[in-house]
């Protein structure tokens, strides 16, 4: 008899004789299932050589016999871009799933309720094209699964709601214009992208200007046209295709913000008038690529001008914070595989489009005049590995920690490691001058957030066991503390197995 | 390096920007229209047609002469990114490139030349010019098995 | 079992001895019995009927006579051997055996043990008895031996006559290997259980403290080392069947081996650990499976083999 434990096999998905719990109070009732690793017992019995040649009836004709081989029909291979297309599909909704009651949509009052923490919020529909636009989704994040897009409230995603208060000038202690500088790191699966996620819906709600930059390998892995800046030393270069889909982005998403701001600087740029509005502005960027980057660059003055120029007040409103995610910022400290024209390997930060973004980062920089949050998320587990940025995030663990530069227990970089100096200089402490960086490690969800979330399959439909403390807590371990992601393929295989299925061996 | 002529010269790419030609870059026109997904026009590449589709990098080692090693550098010294499409070339670019190809020796000048060396060896009754003629290999390989690329290709009247 | 033949045969002997201590009573000391083999301790008249020459000095004396109502008649005409078993082929073998079973009859009436209860003894191996005995005993007559051994030693303890049990001792190997108890490992100091477990080319050393459920192996989180969500579920089945996931802490050091050795050895390990915590799961965790060894390795490769089995296919020339 095939033992039935072992329901992540894929080969055989049968109902778990899982232990479960007896009655509290009762003495506890011993059961278990057998244990086995091996797909040995799994194999079908033997089954009998049924050799033609030995069956032969009576009287039948002894000549070879042999099965035609069938011609397969081969369907036509998909158009071109279309595999490409699929894997790239984002799909937001499961109409099998089952619609959760009571489910509370994320609002720019509730982004800051603690007592929300472990519940899950669903994203309101006219923000979803926002989010799209910013690619904010991303395949195999499990979108697909529930009835509605939605995420977990963690302690991390109350606290970057205060965070947002603050800087909108709401709240108890407002401090209006701040700038936060995070780099977020967690291992694979611990929930950064989708924290950005939160953070660009948080940042919608909020009327800020949100950029982001979802795939930061797509800048540097030589698949964009990248054009070299006359006169600049070291060569610098322009991404006029990237920076023309950023501005796309960007104007896409932020419309309603966009569209009511007006020019309030003087440009250079053919085709900017006093009255046009900054979308206008950036539209001029996307139809030509080659104005792309000097439209960035007066769309990015104009968004950080705290005063118009001399004579064009009339129309000036503040402008709106902004919001700067990027995705994948280990990318951005080794050479890309752009090469200069004596064939060698340009660093990723003498792409201007790249070095502009890790300029705002820099400690002390304070280019955003109207407040702002920069979240550049990286992971430990699947990233390329560059040792200068693992030396700088280690001392910014250290100085949060309360290390002084000066101490001897302050990391540096190993003698002979050859760390990419660029990099160290990036992340280099400036005292004394705000903002500053911080390091935020997301970790796994606690028991009780845990506790939410898997509810949030059961009432989805997706589980059919009962959530209780025992079960949560087995899965909280099953998935190594609580990382987020691994719940969720948790929660995907309970589903599998709770399929009843004949025994059939 | 012909490089730094093209960017001194007139012929500077089309899609380098200064500020004093920013307009004028607008104004050129440009194919690499991403949004176009390549009609079925052809690029005009040192007298060979090639889809809009096509990989340059592809395209520039369907050259005799030209591999791996010599399209990659030719990519690099016009700046443009490895993954580029025919396509989404400029004509200054078209150009530049098919000026550079053409002082290079490829194609029917690098076939001559490898011949007339075959021819040298041979008049010259060296050894290897022997082994040329006999449809053996040339360079010290073993015999007894696995020579049917010498077999197939050298012969008196060698073919490229 | 006494049989008359036998006891006939003894008698036989013992008058042999006595008869022949007749010639070491003369002056001359005599080397010949040194070199006498084991089990032909027999004498005849004649050996004291030649004397030797080199005393010519001594006053002749006559022969005694004859008593043929005593010893002449009663000792044999021919060479006996000293056991009946001589001829036997193991005689000596034959000769325990003989003796075992005349104690078994004799003490077959005292109270025994049921079976599974007797103290537990290492008897001879088969080699060693054969050294013991110096000759080749086959298996099965050993095993006939062993079993009579076997039901003399389930003789109620208090009542061994000093007889059986010195004999059942002469059967004993040396060196008690029974009398070694193995330590049952306990909980240290800090009520931290240690463990190891092995499958194929891994091994596993655990620590267990009372916790919440956290596991690191390597010190790398459980999701880093394995996974696979299948490695994770098997390493921890021990925890997971008997509900004690988010009782415990693991700390956990696995070198070796693959991926699923690894695991299976961190499962035996882990449910080695807990029955230090809580014995009473021994049954449970057998049922699971977790605690059974599985000694299976690689099979090596043989010369002439392609693999450990596979043999090149077949060529007719």
């Amino acid at each position: 008899m095939a033992s039935a434990w072992c329901w992540s096999c894929l080969s055989r998905l049968r109902p778990t004789t899982r232990a479960v719990l007896p009655p509290p109070s009762a003495i506890p009732r011993l059961t278990s299932a057998p244990f086995h690793s091996s797909a040995v017992q799994y194999a079908p019995p033997l089954k009998k050589k049924s050799n033609s040649m030995t069956q032969l009836k009576y009287r039948q004709g002894q000549t070879l016999r042999r099965k035609k081989k069938k011609t397969v029909e081969r369907a036509r291979p998909p158009a071109p871009g279309e595999r490409k297309a699929l894997r790239k599909r984002i799909i937001l909704s499961n109409p099998n799933a089952l619609e959760v009651e009571g489910m509370q949509e994320i609002s720019a009052e509730n982004i800051v309720d603690a007592r929300l923490r472990g519940s899950v919020l669903g994203l309101p529909v006219p923000m979803l094209d926002q989010l799209r636009a910013v690619q904010a989704f991303k395949p195999k994040q499990g979108w697909s699964i529930f009835r509605r897009p939605g995420a977990v409230v963690r302690r991390d995603t109350v606290e970057m709601g205060r965070l947002f208060e603050k800087i909108s000038g709401e709240g108890d202690a407002a401090e209006k214009g701040k700038v936060v500088k995070k780099v977020v790191t967690g291992t694979k699966g611990s929930g950064k992208t989708v924290h950005l996620l939160q953070a660009m819906s948080m940042g919608f709600l909020k009327k800020w200007v949100v950029v982001t930059i979802p795939e930061a390998r797509e800048l540097v892995s030589g698949d964009t046209a990248y054009v070299p800046v006359e006169g600049s030393k070291p060569t610098q270069y322009i991404q006029p295709g990237a920076t023309s889909a950023l501005l796309m982005r960007t104007v896409e998403a932020n419309r309603e913000v966009l569209s009511g701001l007006k020019v309030s600087q003087k440009h250079d740029i053919a085709g900017v008038k006093p009255t046009s509005t900054l979308e206008d502005l950036a539209k001029l960027g996307f139809q030509d690529p080659a104005l792309a980057w000097p439209v960035f660059k007066a769309l990015w003055t104009e968004l950080t001008a705290s005063a118009a120029a001399p004579g064009m007040e009339k129309d000036f409103q503040t402008r709106p914070p902004m919001l700067v995610a990027v995705d994948g910022l280990a990318h951005w400290m080794h050479n890309s595989a752009y090469r200069d024209t004596d064939y060698k390997l340009i660093h990723a930060h003498d792409l201007v489009f790249v070095k502009h973004f890790l300029s705002l980062l820099r400690n002390g920089q304070a280019e955003m005049k109207n407040g702002g949050m920069l979240l550049y998320a990286t992971s430990t587990s699947n990233s390329p590995g560059v040792y200068a940025l693992e030396v700088a995030l280690d001392q910014m663990t250290a100085r949060q920690a309360g290390i002084k530069p000066t101490s001897p227990e302050y990391p540096s970089a190993e003698a002979y490691s050859n760390a990419d100096p660029r990099v160290l200089d990036l992340f280099k402490p400036i005292e004394g001058k705000e903002p500053q960086m911080e390091l935020q490690t997301l970790g796994g969800l606690t028991r009780d957030e845990t506790r939410g979330y898997l509810e949030y399959f059961a009432r989805s439909g997706l589980l059919r066991e009962p959530v209780n403390e025992n079960w949560v807590g087995e899965k909280w371990s099953m998935s190594g503390g609580g990382i987020i992601g691994e719940l969720e393929k948790l929660g995907r295989h309970v589903r599998s197995a709770a399929i009843p299925t004949p025994a059939a061996n | 390096m012909a490089c730094g002529e093209v960017h001194s010269s007139e012929k500077r790419c089309c899609r380098m920007i200064s500020p004093a030609h920013r307009g004028q870059a607008s104004i050129e026109p440009s194919i690499n229209r991403s949004d176009n997904l390549f009609s079925g026009k052809m690029v005009f590449i040192l007298g060979v047609n090639f889809p809009e589709r096509n990989l340059l990098k592809k395209s520039l080692e369907s050259f005799f002469g030209i591999g791996n090693h010599t399209s990659s550098r030719l990519l690099a010294r016009f700046n443009i990114h490895p993954t580029c499409r025919v396509g989404e070339l400029a004509n200054k670019q078209v150009l530049d490139m098919t000026a550079v190809l053409s002082d290079m020796k490829i194609e029917n000048d690098l076939r001559r030349e490898v011949l007339n060396d075959i021819k040298r060896l041979k008049e010259t009754g060296t050894y290897r010019g022997r082994r040329h003629a006999l449809g053996l290999p040339v360079r010290g390989q073993r015999t007894r098995t696995q020579i049917k690329t010498p077999v197939k290709l050298n012969r008196m009247e060698r073919r490229m | 079992m006494a049989r008359p033949t036998s006891n006939g045969l003894v008698q036989a002997m013992q008058s042999l001895r006595l008869s022949s201590q007749f010639p070491q009573r003369s002056l001359i000391p005599s080397s010949r019995h040194l070199s006498r083999a084991y089990a032909t301790e027999a004498e005849t008249e004649t050996n004291t009927a030649i004397q030797p020459e080199s005393i010519p000095d001594l006053p002749v004396q006559a022969a005694p006579e004859i008593d043929f109502s005593t010893s002449f008649l009663r000792n044999p005409a021919r060479i006996v051997p000293a056991s009946p078993s001589y001829f036997s082929g193991s005689p000596r073998f034959v000769d325990h055996v003989l003796h075992l079973e005349s104690l078994q009859a004799r003490y077959a009436a005292l109270p025994q043990l049921p079976a599974g209860e007797a103290p537990r003894m290492a008897w001879f191996k088969l080699k060693q008895f054969r050294e013991y005995v110096g000759e080749a005993v086959p298996v099965k007559k050993y095993k006939s031996l062993v079993k009579i051994l076997q039901r003399l030693n389930r003789i109620q303890p208090e009542m061994v006559p000093g007889e059986v049990r010195t004999v059942l001792d002469s059967f004993l190997r040396p060196g008690n290997p029974y009398a070694v108890v193995r330590e049952t490992p306990e909980l240290d100091e800090n009520g931290k259980a240690r463990a190891k477990g092995k499958r194929k080319e891994s091994k596993a050393v655990v620590h267990l403290v009372e916790g919440e459920g956290e596991v690191l192996v390597n010190g790398k989180s459980i999701v880093e080392a394995f996974p696979r969500v299948h490695d994770r579920e098997s390493a921890l089945w021990a925890l997971r069947t008997t509900e004690r996931m988010d009782k415990y802490n693991a700390w956990v050091t696995v070198r070796g081996g693959g991926v699923t050795g690894q695991t299976e050895a961190v499962t035996l390990a882990i449910a080695r650990a807990l029955m230090v915590h809580e014995p009473g799961l021994k049954p449970l965790l057998r049922r699971a499976g977790v605690i059974t060894v599985d000694a299976r390795r690689v099979e090596r490769k043989k010369p002439g083999h392609v693999k450990a089995r596979k043999m090149p296919a077949w060529v007719k020339r």
